[in-house]
């Protein structure tokens, strides 16, 4: 319940909203209801003053006396004591008002309209009808008598409609807030039965941990619309993390293991050495081989971390280097020529006459000469002695391509599509015994990716291997 | 004593095998690989495995599971890179003997694989006695009747297999297997040459001191060799031995 009370929360926005609008309408409601209660109060005041009005317009009759044809009749008159009434004749003569009335001018006359008009008596408002009817005095069947117009006021005090209209908009105004008092718990606690699947979900997403990638959503989360993508999203998240992290897991125990064992060749080499009393020419051949032990421990440190860099930049776009693709496949032939020579491989550049050596790929110099010298290297490692490597260099359609062709023993089908991998080693040929460390394809991976390229190895067994490279090409090379 | 050695890196499977043949005198056949080590454990009866764990073709568990598949009792010996006992914990329980962390030490190394020969021989202290005889394996030294005896490093293997399975009949074949690696050209014929001197030198030792013994290594006709029963056997212990024989001719 606290995360329903939090200011922030969806559930607590959502009751005030609630609220907000109960709130309104109730005081809609309220004026809505005033002025409906005010009509319909004052419509039955005004029937019912006018049919009071009638009564004393009723009571009003022949005269006793001479000097009036016409009088009122106040003894059949049975008012509330808090109305006014008053009847007038044609003269102006009043013919009978209420005890209220005694001493007051009401300011009527014969001659004012039918309707209603406001009075303000001994500091009451009343609202009073005044009306018009004739009335026959004298004889009427002797033909003696005449018509008199008579004029009657009646009214009522206003405080008493007043009241009741209160009254009514009261009554409205309590239920809306006795309503509001409601709602508002019965909405806080239907939210928190309703946002029962969020609570589900985040329990069993905080159960997620770098150890523990299980994420099962509950089917209460999947069949909820509103968190169904949200169920999703978290899973595929949670999936390309957990293969992210076990890709670095991975990493960090490869290259822990392939450390230990570098150190462990060091180590074994010098213990070896102390075992017995040598001559020093046998020292000298042993201190050499931990040398050489020590070289290589500094070779594979050095490519990992040239991996660590290549991999974590590889997002990181800064501007864009533009290097000669076929200018360090040039230079890089010509520096392994000695080497290739030794081990009795020939080395073969291959360019396409017109401006190939002009076209730029998006990739560092030093990085274009790490790629074509490992691709270079492995192709020359695993040479027969009197075969031929071949590098050739073309441009196809938007793409630079550079192919490194060896005639060596070529790499298993099953081997191959692992060799990108880092510290693979299916295929103990290809990495160990050639002092290999596992990394220089991945390296190469590493760089053609991040200049948006790719990387192929195709390889028959005993007829030799094959890498691709596609580097898309730069634009403004082109031109230049 | 032949050792088995599994594993890929080239420079530490080298500087193991010298370690292991410089050291205490163990014949050393190297596989780097799982499947060639699978394949050369199948061959050879060894006195222990060095398996390293990450192997290309087959890695060090998958060789080890083999191996105790077909229920063999070689004491197996690993290496690893990996942290984390619950690796060791597998290890442990698909029949792995010891585990080394790389890197390691290696006299450590050297003294874990005497060990784990020895406690697969039924021995428990490095120095073993039998027949007036005191071999101590870590000093590679022969007394008999506390008179030391100097032997050749191959006279010695020979003394320090045989005494490891006393009162056993021990095949040339058997000796050959064990102390010989790949490399070495197979005669039989040596392995009579040493065990003469050996039986000579052991002999020679008492006879210098005046008094009479039975010789120490009987050679059993066509069959092999074995430590003698010092005097009159009891009749049941008659009966064990030949048990014993002939099981381990079974094997």
């Amino acid at each position: 319940m606290r995360m329903l009370l939090h200011p922030r929360s969806i559930a607590f926005r959502l009751i005030v909203a609630v609220l907000a609008v109960e709130l309104v309408s109730s005081v809609v409601v309220v004026f809505l209801s005033f002025g409906y209660e005010r009509h319909v109060h004052f419509k039955s005041f005004d029937t019912l003053m006018h049919g009071r009005a009638d009564e004393v317009m009723g009571a009003i009759g022949d005269a006793d006396d001479e000097q009036h044809d016409v009088m009122l009749d106040q003894t059949v008159l049975h008012f509330p004591p808090d109305e006014i009434y008053e009847a007038i004749d044609d003269t102006g003569q009043v013919l009978g008002r209420s005890a209220s009335l005694q001493g007051l001018v009401t300011g009527i006359s014969p001659g004012s309209k039918d309707g209603f008009v406001e009075l303000q008596v001994n500091g009451r408002m009343y609202r009073a009808i005044h009306v018009h009817g004739g009335r026959f005095a004298g004889e009427r069947v002797r033909g003696q008598g005449k018509m008199h117009t008579v004029s009657v006021l009646y009214g009522g005090g206003t405080d008493r409609v007043w009241r009741a209209i209160d009254g009514a908009v009261e009554f409205y105004a309590a239920g809306s807030l006795l309503l509001l008092l409601v709602t508002g718990p019965l909405i806080a606690w239907l939210l928190h039965r309703g946002l029962l699947p969020v609570r589900q979900l985040a329990a069993l997403a905080a159960r997620v941990s770098a150890d523990a990638w299980h994420f099962d959503p509950p089917a209460s989360a999947r069949r909820t619309p509103e968190l169904a993508p949200l169920t999703e999203a978290m899973e595929s998240v949670l999936q390309r993390l957990e293969r992210a992290f076990l890709q670095q897991k991975t990493f960090v125990s490869d290259a822990a293991h392939e450390l230990k064992t570098a150190v462990a060749v060091v180590k074994s080499s010098l213990q070896l050495l102390n075992m017995k009393k040598r001559t020093s020419a046998e020292y000298k051949a042993g201190l050499e081989r931990c040398l050489a032990d020590c070289l290589r421990l500094e070779e594979i440190v050095a490519k990992m971390l040239t991996l660590a860099r290549e991999e974590s930049s590889r997002e990181a776009a800064g501007h864009v280097q533009a290097t000669e693709l076929a200018g360090c496949a040039r230079e890089s032939v010509q520096q392994m020529e000695t080497v290739a020579g030794l081990r009795g491989v020939q080395v073969t550049l291959v360019e396409p006459d017109g401006a190939v050596g002009n076209v730029r790929v998006a990739v560092a110099q030093d990085e274009c000469m790490l790629l074509v010298e490992n691709l270079l290297t492995n192709a020359v490692q695993h040479s027969a002695p009197g075969s031929a490597v071949v590098v050739r260099t073309t441009v196809v359609g938007r793409e630079m391509v550079l192919e490194v062709e060896d005639h060596g023993d070529g790499i298993d089908a099953e081997a191959l599509p692992h060799v990108f991998e880092r510290f693979y080693r299916g295929d103990p040929s290809r990495t160990r015994n050639t002092g290999g460390t596992g990394l220089g394809l991945a390296i190469c991976k590493a760089i053609a990716e991040k200049a948006g390229g790719s990387i192929v190895l195709t390889s028959q067994r005993n007829l030799g291997t094959t890498a691709t490279v596609r580097l898309p090409v730069l634009e403004q090379g082109l031109g230049g | 004593m032949r050792v088995l050695l599994v594993e890929d890196e080239v420079r530490l499977a080298d500087n193991l095998a010298a370690a292991l043949r410089d050291g205490p005198g163990f014949a050393v056949d190297w596989a780097e690989d799982g499947m060639a080590g699978d394949h050369m454990a199948r061959q050879v009866s060894y006195d222990l495995i060095v398996l390293d764990l990450m192997l290309p073709k087959l890695d060090g568990l998958g060789v080890l599971k083999r191996l105790r598949g077909r229920l063999d009792r070689a004491p197996v010996l690993i290496l690893t890179a990996k942290d984390g006992a619950d690796s060791i914990i597998e290890l442990l329980n698909a029949g792995a003997d010891d585990y080394l962390a790389k890197p390691f030490d290696l006299g450590e190394l050297i003294a874990r694989a005497k060990a784990l020969i020895r406690r697969g021989k039924g021995a428990a202290h490095p120095t073993l006695k039998t027949l007036g005889l005191e071999v101590n394996t870590l000093e590679q030294t022969v007394r008999r009747g506390g008179v030391p005896v100097d032997l050749s490093p191959t006279e010695y293997r020979i003394l320090e297999y045989l005494v490891h399975r006393p009162r056993v009949i021990v095949s040339k074949r058997e000796l050959l297997e064990h102390l010989y690696d790949y490399n070495w050209e197979h005669h039989s014929n040596v392995i009579e040459a040493h065990v003469s001197n050996l039986r000579k030198k052991l002999d020679g030792a008492v006879a210098s001191n005046g008094a009479e013994s039975p010789p120490v290594i009987e050679t059993m006709r066509g069959r092999g060799y074995r430590m003698a029963p010092e005097g009159p056997l009891e009749a049941d212990a008659v009966v064990e031995i030949e048990v014993k024989a002939a099981t381990d001719r079974l094997r």
